[in-house]
């Protein structure tokens, strides 16, 4: 009658708005079943691959200050007039780790790819997997638009 | 006159960059897909423009002119956590859609009172790492300008909060990578014109190390904060007027007494050319006997690979569990982009680290005097005025110091953000007003903080906050992705005994008694042992209790990688468009996390 806009919110909006915290409840997070071996098979292989880039990283880096320790000739030895013990922290650490890191990563890459085409048993696959992944994608994109 | 030659275009060029990303962007979708279509290449550089801070880019070669090469193990470890962190912590993390840690918390546990006790961290950690970030930013301003130490780090502190209040963190990944070419290139041309300029007599200098025991030149060294020399038989100063008044004088220059000498802060001193050098008491002289060896002996110790390795642990270790790095993680598109970032980082860091060690040597011979006064973290930016007094010497030190200025500013922003988000949005929720509000108290808190912090070493206070984030957040977010029996008190229980352990053992290293030995070394560098104690902390708490029903498919699910087949035969197009094939739960509930925290922010 008098024009007047009221917001109508039922009490318990209301009671959420005032607790300024627009928090949903949180909620366990689920796994279709059907996923649930493909997903084993995932966290195993990374899993093994993690161990050995970890023991292969912690080689290099404890063992490369053990070596010097052990070796503390490597001081007088000159190439070029620098220490070798110098140059031995930074020409040899850093390009390992490059190679490390390089290695590490197409190792990930290729268990990903290697379960996305021979799925391990147990699933029952049908369609082609490169129209359907790329379904996926797209997917996947316009949900991040609509976040 | 440098400063505002050289820092002012940094500043304004980010401040600018800020308040045209406010303009271009006018909702927090915008925002967030725009960030996430980041390719791999671009964010690395973005993720390492966030992460060379002043400590990278001056800490470094300051240690090495102080401690000694060993100093260059520093940045192997920071290097090396980015390998630790592509292994086990890049593709999971993103994939759990969590922005932060106290997020990633929540959703993997299922626990508020830990998303807190992860906030409270996340402060520890920011503080360990923004108190030296600020403190260098005022040695090095106060350095080139001879202002007092206390502007500078004002200065520093308005600066940051103002960039952060006028919203210039939202200039996006682009501004970060910007950064971090231009700190690579302000890093290594200097670096070469140094070798080049100095000539073969430093140069052969530089690799022959040799005790710091007489002055090249007539030096004058401005004592900013109070110490205590040892002064040596024949130790003479040039007298002019500022210099202690009693003592005989001839032709201006006049012998000190020997002994120990009280050097009141604000005192300029000038020491003649060829006398003896002070000690500072209680630190090593540059290039005495043990600089030159390449492993770290903490106050020779005499235990240079328990030094070394609780470094590199801790700084390896910690490097997944920073906050402002972890964010930047989530700017890439999907788990394997991130898995690919991280490696590329790897990369370009390694391109960047091959460089602080040719400042630290040439800093050795050419500077060695700032020890004196405990500001070797200035080594980088007074170098080109000791090669060159003229007008390239001076282009040459603005240089540095826009990038040292640079490094500050790209890490404090990302920091004070993270700091002040973990206050107003899992301590004390509320809303973007509050986040400002957040930001300057934060800034004036680390302002406060870093103002008696000036004879700190940058170096040791990040260390520090690596080992944090090594004792608390890497056991999280290691076991939370790939230890499934992991439960949320096991994991309380865990952060708080790594946290408690550490900054007790900190807090006894600066406050607690004179230690010697190889205790001194694990009490101020606790990592080899509050990280295990960690970790077993968090596997017999969980052991004890049960895991949630549903904590199998929150870890497996960290797991699945998001462009994959839907295990479900196609059906007609709504019953496709009900189940999302990336994401076995539906839309609503992806990434609740990440809409949640920008919400906050955003508005």
């Amino acid at each position: 009658m008098t024009g007047r806009r009221v917001a109508v919110t039922s009490p318990q909006t209301r009671l959420a708005h005032a607790r300024r915290r627009y928090r949903g409840p949180w909620r366990p997070t689920t796994l279709d079943p059907a996923e649930m071996p493909r997903a084993i098979a995932l966290y195993r292989a990374g899993r093994r691959r993690a161990v050995t880039a970890l023991a292969a990283l912690g080689t290099l880096i404890l063992g490369l200050p053990l070596a010097l320790r052990l070796l503390p000739g490597l001081d007088d030895v000159r190439v070029a007039g620098v220490p070798v013990s110098w140059a031995a922290i930074v020409l040899v650490p850093f390009p390992a780790m490059v190679v490390l890191a390089f290695w590490h990563l197409r190792r990930a890459e290729r268990i990903e790819q290697q379960l996305y085409r021979e799925p391990p048993d147990g699933t029952e696959e049908s369609g082609t997997s490169g129209a359907s992944g790329a379904a996926g994608g797209t997917r996947d994109a316009g949900d991040g638009g609509r976040g | 006159m440098i400063v505002a030659f050289a820092v002012a275009p940094v500043v304004l060029v980010t401040m600018l960059i800020g308040l045209r990303g406010v303009a271009a962007m006018r909702t927090t979708s915008d925002f967030l897909v725009a960030s996430r279509r980041v390719s791999p290449l671009l964010n690395s550089a973005a993720v390492s423009g966030e992460y060379l801070s002043a400590a990278s880019f001056l800490g470094v070669a300051g240690l090495v002119v102080k401690d000694g090469i060993g100093s260059l193990w520093y940045p192997v470890g920071f290097t090396a956590g980015y390998i630790a962190m592509l292994v086990l912590v890049a593709a999971p993390m993103r994939r759990s859609g969590a922005l932060t840690v106290p997020d990633f918390a929540e959703a993997r546990l299922g626990s508020a009172a830990l998303r807190r006790l992860a906030a409270v961290v996340v402060l520890v950690i920011g503080a360990l790492y923004l108190v030296p970030q600020f403190r260098t930013a005022g040695l090095v301003l106060s350095v080139v300008t001879e202002t007092p130490y206390w502007v500078g780090v004002v200065l520093a502190g308005v600066v940051v909060s103002a960039t952060l209040a006028l919203g210039g963190m939202r200039a996006a990944t682009y501004v970060q990578a910007f950064q971090f070419v231009f700190k690579l290139v302000l890093f290594i041309i200097p670096a070469v014109w140094l070798l080049i300029q100095v000539g073969p007599q430093v140069r052969s200098e530089a690799v022959q190390p040799a005790e710091f025991t007489h002055f090249r030149d007539d030096t004058t060294v401005t004592f900013r904060v109070g110490a205590t020399l040892d002064v040596p038989h024949g130790t003479e100063i040039l007298e002019d007027g500022s210099a202690r008044p009693e003592g005989g004088a001839g032709h201006g220059v006049r012998e000190l007494d020997p002994g120990a000498w009280e050097v009141p802060p604000g005192t300029t001193v000038t020491f003649a050319e060829g006398t003896r050098v002070p000690e500072v008491r209680g630190e090593a002289v540059p290039g005495a006997d043990g600089w030159q060896r390449p492993l770290l002996d903490f106050h020779d110790a005499g235990f240079p690979l328990l030094g070394t390795w609780a470094v590199l642990i801790a700084t390896m270790l910690g490097t997944m569990g920073l906050p402002h790095v972890i964010m930047r993680f989530h700017t890439s598109p999907d788990g394997r982009a991130a898995r690919r970032t991280a490696a590329f980082t790897v990369a370009l860091l390694s391109v960047f680290y091959l460089f602080p060690g040719i400042y630290g040597v040439l800093g050795r011979v050419l500077v060695p005097h700032l020890y004196l006064t405990g500001a070797t973290d200035s080594a980088v930016v007074a170098l080109p005025a000791q090669v060159d007094d003229g007008t390239t010497g001076t282009v040459f030190t603005g240089l540095l110091t826009a990038g040292a200025f640079a490094a500050f500013l790209a890490t404090s922003l990302g920091l004070l953000l993270v700091v002040s988000g973990a206050i107003s949005h899992d301590l004390v929720p509320g809303g973007l007003r509050q986040l400002r509000f957040a930001v300057l108290g934060a800034a004036a808190v680390v302002v406060l903080l870093a103002l008696p912090a000036a004879g700190f070493d940058a170096g040791t206070l990040v260390t520090w906050g690596f080992t944090v984030a090594a004792s608390t957040f890497c056991p999280l977010l290691v076991l939370g992705i790939w230890w499934r029996r992991l439960t949320a008190a096991g994991a309380l229980a865990g952060v708080a005994a790594g946290l408690v352990s550490t900054v007790g053992s900190f807090l006894v290293s600066v406050a607690g008694p004179e230690l010697h030995g190889w205790v001194a070394i694990l009490v101020a560098q606790p990592a080899p042992w509050s990280v295990p104690v960690a970790f077993l902390t968090m596997v017999v708490v969980s052991r004890m209790g049960r895991p949630a029903p549903w904590a199998t498919a929150a870890m497996l699910r960290l797991h699945l990688h998001e462009h994959r087949q839907s295990p479900f035969p196609a059906r007609h197009q709504s019953d496709t468009a009900a189940r999302d094939l990336g994401h076995s739960s539906w839309p609503a509930r992806r990434s609740s996390a990440v809409r949640r925290m920008t919400r906050r922010l955003g508005r």
